[in-house]
């Protein structure tokens, strides 16, 4: 049986080996709804390789039509969360919000695409209109509340018209999960992961978040949270270095005391040993921290919990 | 009936109870390699604790050092100093509190010391 497809979705295909796109009609065959046939053709639109779209769509065939929408739906804490890139790439890419939401898939290149990799580039302008949702997905749209639902999170009246993915790079990034962190790093926000490890079976997770750069907090903010946390009783580690984004040493955050309008905070740094009280303002001014290395003047990213059990 | 203190006693009263004072406990554990799991277990034991009387905590402590975690001494004498310090129902909490800390500034001190190699000058 045959289903229709979308231009755009032809548009892909025809670059499909034969072999690949046979099994593409194979899948639209096997799909359980017309929600799932929806999400393989946005797959494939988003420009997934055969045998992505052929794992993705061998996991929604496992699923009901409120799961898989559920799966490839970013939830109302999404914002907190994920970087606009992320969520605008997600409202348009079902296999790379499922990704987002913790699925996997297994893709086995050589007997879905027998080594075929597509173009790996986006339409430069994406008509949201064009890749609307079929009915199948606006009917799943409507079965859930009000609050759950795309439009509460990105309401209609304020959603751009177009898509512009130039905006968000030149190229299409390859998929990749939420921890990516920038290149001033030196590396990735790994450091979250290492923690969460650490502290599993304590029940906490932990997110970093720059300091003072674009995206991140702002110092006042950073330290609001981190106070929170030390009022739960967790410390809070922190990166330091001379600039944002420039991260040159790991300390923590110890403890938070407070004296009528003043607050202190105890730094420990793991390195030197060095444990010292620094005042409140000399963190917000940014100018020098008490440690004896005096090139790391300022905190430049924080690693806030964030799931805690309710004792903390 | 004596009135219940409302202070705790001072060990427990100290600033530095969960600044230097942990750091040397901390210290002390990592120099006889105490493992993280230990720490862990330590804590999920010790929130049993929460709302019991200052004399049965100070008794569960010692029978956690005696059985559970005999086998490690400095994580053992750790507890029996601890639960010889306990004299009012206001440092139950604020023992299980420091113990948390402790665990997880002994994850986050770990965490730190692997991440650091993706600093520039490998962060130390």
């Amino acid at each position: 049986m045959g289903f229709p497809v979308s231009d755009e979705a032809n548009e892909l295909l025809a670059q499909w080996p034969p072999r690949a796109r046979a099994l593409f009609a194979e899948l639209l065959d096997d799909a359980g709804s017309d929600l799932q046939r929806e999400l393989i053709q946005r797959a494939v639109v988003a420009a997934h390789t055969p045998a992505e779209v052929h794992a993705f769509a061998d996991e929604l065939r496992a699923m009901s039509d409120e799961e898989a929408y559920e799966a490839c739906t970013l939830h109302d804490s999404a914002p907190e969360d994920y970087t606009v890139a992320q969520l605008l790439r997600a409202e348009a890419d079902p296999l790379f919000a499922f990704e987002l939401m913790g699925g996997t898939i297994e893709p086995n290149e050589e007997q879905s695409s027998q080594g075929f990799i597509p173009p790996r580039r986006v339409p430069d302008t994406i008509e949201l209109e064009a890749v609307g949702p079929s009915d199948a997905v606006a009917a799943a749209v409507a079965k859930k509340k009000s609050s759950d639902s795309f439009e509460a999170d990105s309401p209609g009246a304020s959603r751009p018209r177009k898509l512009d993915w130039n905006d968000l790079g030149n190229t299409r990034p390859p998929p990749q999960k939420k921890d990516s962190g920038p290149p001033s790093s030196g590396g990735t926000r790994f450091l979250e992961n290492l923690l969460a490890e650490a502290t599993r079976a304590l029940a906490i997770s932990w997110k970093e978040h720059d300091v003072d750069v674009p995206g991140g907090l702002s110092m006042a903010d950073a330290l609001a949270s981190a106070a929170g946390a030390l009022a739960r009783g967790i410390p809070v580690p922190c990166a330091v270095g001379p600039h944002p984004g420039d991260h040159r040493r790991f300390i923590v955050l110890m403890q938070l005391n407070t004296s009528g309008k003043s607050r202190a905070w105890q730094l420990y740094d793991p390195f030197s040993s060095e444990l010292l009280w620094a005042n409140e303002g000399d963190l917000l001014a940014k100018a020098e921290l008490p440690f004896a290395n005096k090139m790391n003047r300022r905190l430049t990213r924080i690693v806030l919990p964030q799931s805690l059990r309710s004792s903390f | 009936m004596a009135p219940v203190k409302s202070q705790p006693s001072t060990p427990f009263a100290s600033r530095e109870l969960n600044g230097e004072v942990l750091l040397d406990e901390l210290s002390d554990l990592r120099n006889a390699q105490v493992p993280q799991k230990l720490l862990s277990d330590l804590v999920l034991g010790l929130r049993d604790l929460e709302g019991v009387r200052v004399s049965e905590a100070a008794l569960r402590l010692k029978q956690l050092a005696a059985n559970r975690f005999s086998a490690t001494p400095a994580l053992a004498s750790l507890l029996v100093r601890w639960s010889a310090r306990l004299k009012v129902e206001l440092d139950v909490p604020l023992l299980i509190s420091h113990f948390e800390r402790l665990a997880i500034t002994a994850a986050i001190v770990a965490s730190v010391r692997r991440a650091s190699d993706s600093l520039k000058g490998g962060g130390r």
